[in-house]
């Protein structure tokens, strides 16, 4: 018994550092993603370009790929290096979610009905009131599904900081299982586990919350 | 000089030309009903008329004053714009009511905004000095506007429970709630099932009075023949044929108006 709570308590430690990562990077990712989402969107060719290039790498490379990069390669070329992993490990993952929130901005914010703007328009509105009083409820309405598919899908994710040596959650287990204690590996998943249930109630939540209305 | 002066409007699409060289003008509390064939670029220039795309050429000139004119070649701001845009009001085919607030808060969105704007701007809306003032007569205004187009009791829905009839004749109450000089249908009744068609109507024939101009594009030619006061037939961006709905629909003189009217009296009669 004293070992289950030897070890729950250092597993809780290492869910600390997960917990960190994931909410720092939803907070600068979301507002990083809007303004990828405005670049990805403009009507200047180059940043539009730029922007969607950003997005095709980002994209198309595995987390942690970026993961070895943002940590290893900086070093190699100036002479920087992370005195924080985890510091590392937020870039990589701001950067990762950013570019992903970013699509689902814009999906949400282009499939408004060309008709809500005009309305807007004719009603002697500002391009800035349109679209915040106009379309910005709407796109929140639009994107809540895939955002809080995203959003899980980071919860499990921060397990990847491991490979750049942050004592997450996972490699406190694993460092466990180095001293052949197999079962507490496997015991992570509950931390996980519950972690995403309050998650899916509360977007169930904010879901029924926004049913007053259809778009 | 007439209210509504429409004056050698051009508009092309890349190198479609939509809108050649289209003019007409209209007397303050006038009905003008346009009809033709879709494609003949009826709901170009309406939305011409309502700034929502830039004509290439020609000039727009409401009550005396120019409000655009190609020849202008100052870049207008967006307040200047705006300004101008509120000489109109339209109403879409698709209604387009903004689905997360209710039917009331729909009508108040704009003139909410608006007032506190020009409050802060020039301290004063409307012969209202502070916001909540304002405020008040707006909210007033709506009730009453609610009243006109039979909707008084839907004032807390929202518009996803409404009808396609209903939305529309709320979407009717918000143009009006701006006091436009100048509204404008745009095929008002064309997505509505043929019954829910006449109460959309009989809102529009009811707004008719001696201080209410209006430009309805639309389909219904009865509607066109009893409520218009002048009539202009389009086709492939020119004016085919303007007049009076007795000269324009019962006594076509073009043959391009005849054939079109033809294929309307065949199911009406």
């Amino acid at each position: 018994m004293d070992q289950f709570w030897n070890v729950t308590s250092q597993l809780l430690e290492g869910f600390g550092e997960n917990c960190m990562l994931f909410g720092v990077t939803i907070l600068v990712a979301i507002p990083l993603g809007l303004i990828i989402s405005m670049g990805s969107m403009s009507k200047f060719f180059p940043l539009k370009a730029v922007t969607r290039t950003f997005v095709w790498i980002i994209r198309g490379t595995p987390l942690m790929l970026q993961l070895f990069t943002v940590f290893y390669v900086p070093p190699l070329l100036f002479d920087i290096s992370f005195a924080d992993r985890m510091t590392a490990a937020i870039i990589a993952f701001v950067i990762n979610y950013a570019a992903y929130f970013s699509e689902i901005f814009r999906g949400g914010i282009e499939g408004i009905p060309k008709g809500q703007y005009e309305a807007g328009y004719v009603l002697g509105m500002k391009k800035s009131q349109v679209f915040f009083k106009v379309v910005l409820m709407q796109v929140i309405k639009r994107i809540l599904p895939p955002m809080s598919n995203e959003i899980i899908t980071l919860v499990k994710d921060t397990s990847l900081a491991r490979v750049i040596s942050v004592i997450e959650i996972l490699r406190v287990a694993e460092n466990f299982s180095k001293k052949g204690i197999i079962w507490p590996l496997f015991y992570t998943g509950a931390f996980f586990l519950i972690f995403c249930g309050a998650l899916t109630i509360l977007f169930r939540f904010l879901e029924k919350k926004l049913d007053y209305y259809k778009v | 000089m007439a209210f509504l002066q429409v004056q050698n409007i051009k508009k092309s699409f890349d190198r479609t030309e939509v809108l050649k060289d289209i003019s007409f003008s209209l007397e303050k509390g006038e009905v003008l009903a346009i009809i033709g064939s879709s494609g003949s670029g009826k709901t170009t220039l309406l939305r011409c008329i309502n700034f929502l795309e830039t004509p290439q050429a020609g000039k727009i000139t409401v009550g005396g004053k120019v409000l655009f004119d190609s020849d202008d070649k100052s870049k207008k701001s967006d307040l200047e714009i705006r300004k101008n845009r509120l000489h109109f009001g339209m109403v879409f085919q698709s209604f387009n009511l903004f689905p997360q607030y209710t039917v009331f808060n729909n009508l108040i969105l704009a003139p909410n905004l608006m007032a506190k704007e020009q409050i802060k701007q020039n301290g004063e809306y409307m012969g209202a000095k502070t916001y909540k003032e304002a405020q008040q007569k707006i909210n007033e205004e709506a009730e009453a506007l609610l009243k006109k187009v039979g909707l008084t009791e839907k004032r807390d829905e929202y518009p996803c429970n409404l009808s396609g009839g209903q939305q529309q004749r709320v979407a009717i109450a918000r143009a009006l709630a701006l006091n436009p000089d100048v509204l404008c249908f745009d095929e008002p009744t064309s997505a509505l099932d043929p019954e829910l068609t006449g109460e959309v109507l009989n809102v529009i024939k009811g707004l008719k009075s001696s201080d209410s101009t209006m430009i309805v594009v639309t389909h219904e030619i009865s509607f066109a023949r009893d409520v218009a006061d002048k009539v202009i037939f389009m086709a492939d961006g020119v004016i085919e044929e303007e007049g009076t709905p007795q000269q324009v629909i019962e006594n076509p003189q073009s043959p391009r108006t005849q054939s079109f009217l033809s294929r309307f009296n065949r199911f009406s009669d």
